[in-house]
C-alpha cells in the first residue's frame, strides 16, 4: 500500500514542475520504476486516479517503464535475471552478485500543455 | 497570438525527492547533536521491539539511548523500552501508513532533547518493502529477520537485504527446529549486501546481543561528536 504515498509525493512533485514551467495542463506523466522498488502498476494507477481529479494531472495518461533486477556472474562474466528462488547463475550455478540495475524511481519526463 | 503549445520537458528525479530532502535535514540535525540514528526495519513479529528493549539493557550504562516507535496504533512498545532503561521514547502512530516518512521523524525529534542522547533507534513499521524507499535521516538502516520467517527473506524481498547496512538474525534458538538453511540464507544477503555484517542473536537467550551491542557502540564512537562511550551519570 505503499504506492499511496508514492503518488501523493509524486504529484506534489509534479504540481510543483507544471508551476514552474508555467503549465495549464499535465497529459503524461513518466515514470521509471524498477522491479526492486516492488511497486504494484495497478495499485500506482488506481491511486493516481483517486488523487488527480482537481488538478492539473486530471485525466493524464501515467506511463510506466520498467527495468528489471540483474545478477552478475564473474565466471560467465554476463549478467542474469534472478529466477526468484535465487542468486545462482542459470549456466554456472555459482552464486551472482546483484547489480544496481532495477532500483530506479524516477519522473523521467512530463508531457505538459503551456 | 499563438495557441496552447504541447511540450516534453525532461526532468529525470526520484519521485521521493521531497521525503529525501526532509530525510537530509533530520540527519543534519541528528549527525550535529552526536545522535547515532538506527533505523530498525523487519516484518511484524521479527522481534523489533525485544532487540530494541534488549539492546537498551545491554547499553544502559554506556549509552544514552532514545527510542521512536512506529506503529500503525497504541503506546505500549514506547513503555516497554522505556522500561527497559531507554532515556526518552516518543510513538509515532502512521494512522494506517505502513512505513515511517522523514517528516514523521522529524516531527517526532522536536520531542526528545537530543542533547541528552547518544543512539536513537527507530522501530519502523512492520513491512519488508514499503520502508526501503523512505529515507528517515538515520546514519544506518537495520533489517532483521527472525529465523522461523524462513531462510528465503532475502530472496523474496530483496530491496531490504540490499539496503540494510547491518542484518540481525533473530531467533537463533529457534534455528534447528524451523528447517533454517543458514548457508542459503548467508549467500543470499550476499549476493545483494557483500559488505554488511550479520549478527545472529536470540532476544529471547540473550544470546548474542553483546556482540552486537558493542559493534553499536563502536558505530557511534566512530560518529565522533559529543563525549560518547562515557560512563552515563
Amino acid at each position: 500500500m505503499h504506492e499511496l504515498s508514492v503518488m501523493a509525493y509524486m504529484l506534489e512533485r509534479v504540481e510543483s514542475h507544471a508551476d514552474r514551467l508555467g503549465a495549464t495542463k499535465v497529459i503524461a506523466i513518466n515514470l521509471v520504476v524498477g522491479e526492486r522498488s516492488s511497486f504494484v502498476d495497478d495499485s500506482l494507477l488506481f491511486y493516481f486516479e483517486m488523487l488527480t481529479p482537481g488538478t492539473r494531472a486530471e485525466g493524464a495518461l501515467l506511463n510506466l517503464r520498467r527495468t528489471l533486477m540483474r545478477c552478475h556472474c564473474p565466471p560467465c562474466d554476463t549478467d542474469f535475471h534472478p529466477s526468484g528462488a535465487d542468486f545462482r547463475c542459470p549456466r554456472c550455478d555459482t552464486v551472482g552478485q546483484v547489480t544496481d540495475e532495477g532500483t530506479e524511481l524516477l519522473i523521467e519526463s512530463l508531457e505538459v500543455v503551456t | 497570438m499563438s495557441g496552447p503549445t504541447v511540450k516534453i520537458v525532461n526532468i529525470v528525479e526520484s519521485l521521493l525527492i521531497n521525503n529525501d530532502l526532509a530525510a537530509d535535514r533530520n540527519q543534519r540535525r541528528l549527525a550535529e547533536a552526536g545522535v547515532l540514528t538506527i533505523n530498525v526495519m523487519a516484518a511484524p513479529g521479527a522481534g523489533k521491539t525485544s532487540l530494541i528493549v534488549r539492546t537498551v539493557e545491554a547499553l544502559r550504562d554506556q549509552a544514552r539511548v532514545g527510542v521512536i516507535e512506529g506503529d500503525i496504533a497504541g503506546s505500549v512498545d514506547t513503555e516497554r523500552v522505556l522500561a527497559a532503561g531507554a532515556r526518552d521514547a516518543v510513538q509515532i502512530n502512521t494512522g494506517g501508513n505502513c512505513h515511517l516518512e522523514a517528516n514523521m521523524v522529524d516531527r517526532a525529534l522536536t520531542e526528545l532533547d537530543l542533547s541528552q542522547l547518544d543512539l536513537l533507534l527507530l522501530e519502523n513499521v512492520g513491512n519488508l518493502v514499503c520502508p526501503t524507499h523512505w529515507a528517515l535521516g538515520e546514519h544506518l538502516k537495520l533489517c532483521l529477520v527472525g529465523a522461523a520467517e524462513g531462510d528465503d527473506k532475502p530472496v523474496k524481498y530483496p530491496e531490504m537485504f540490499a539496503v540494510s547496512d547491518v542484518i540481525v538474525l533473530n531467533k537463533i534458538d529457534l534455528i534447528d527446529h524451523v528447517d533454517f538453511n543458514r548457508e542459503f540464507f548467508l549467500e543470499s544477503v550476499r549476493a545483494l549486501n557483500p559488505g554488511a555484517p550479520v549478527f545472529e542473536v536470540s532476544c529471547r537467550t540473550g544470546a548474542g546481543i553483546a556482540k552486537w551491542a558493542a559493534w553499536l557502540l563502536a558505530q557511534r564512537a566512530a560518529l565522533g561528536g559529543a563525549a560518547a562511550t562515557t560512563e552515563v551519570a
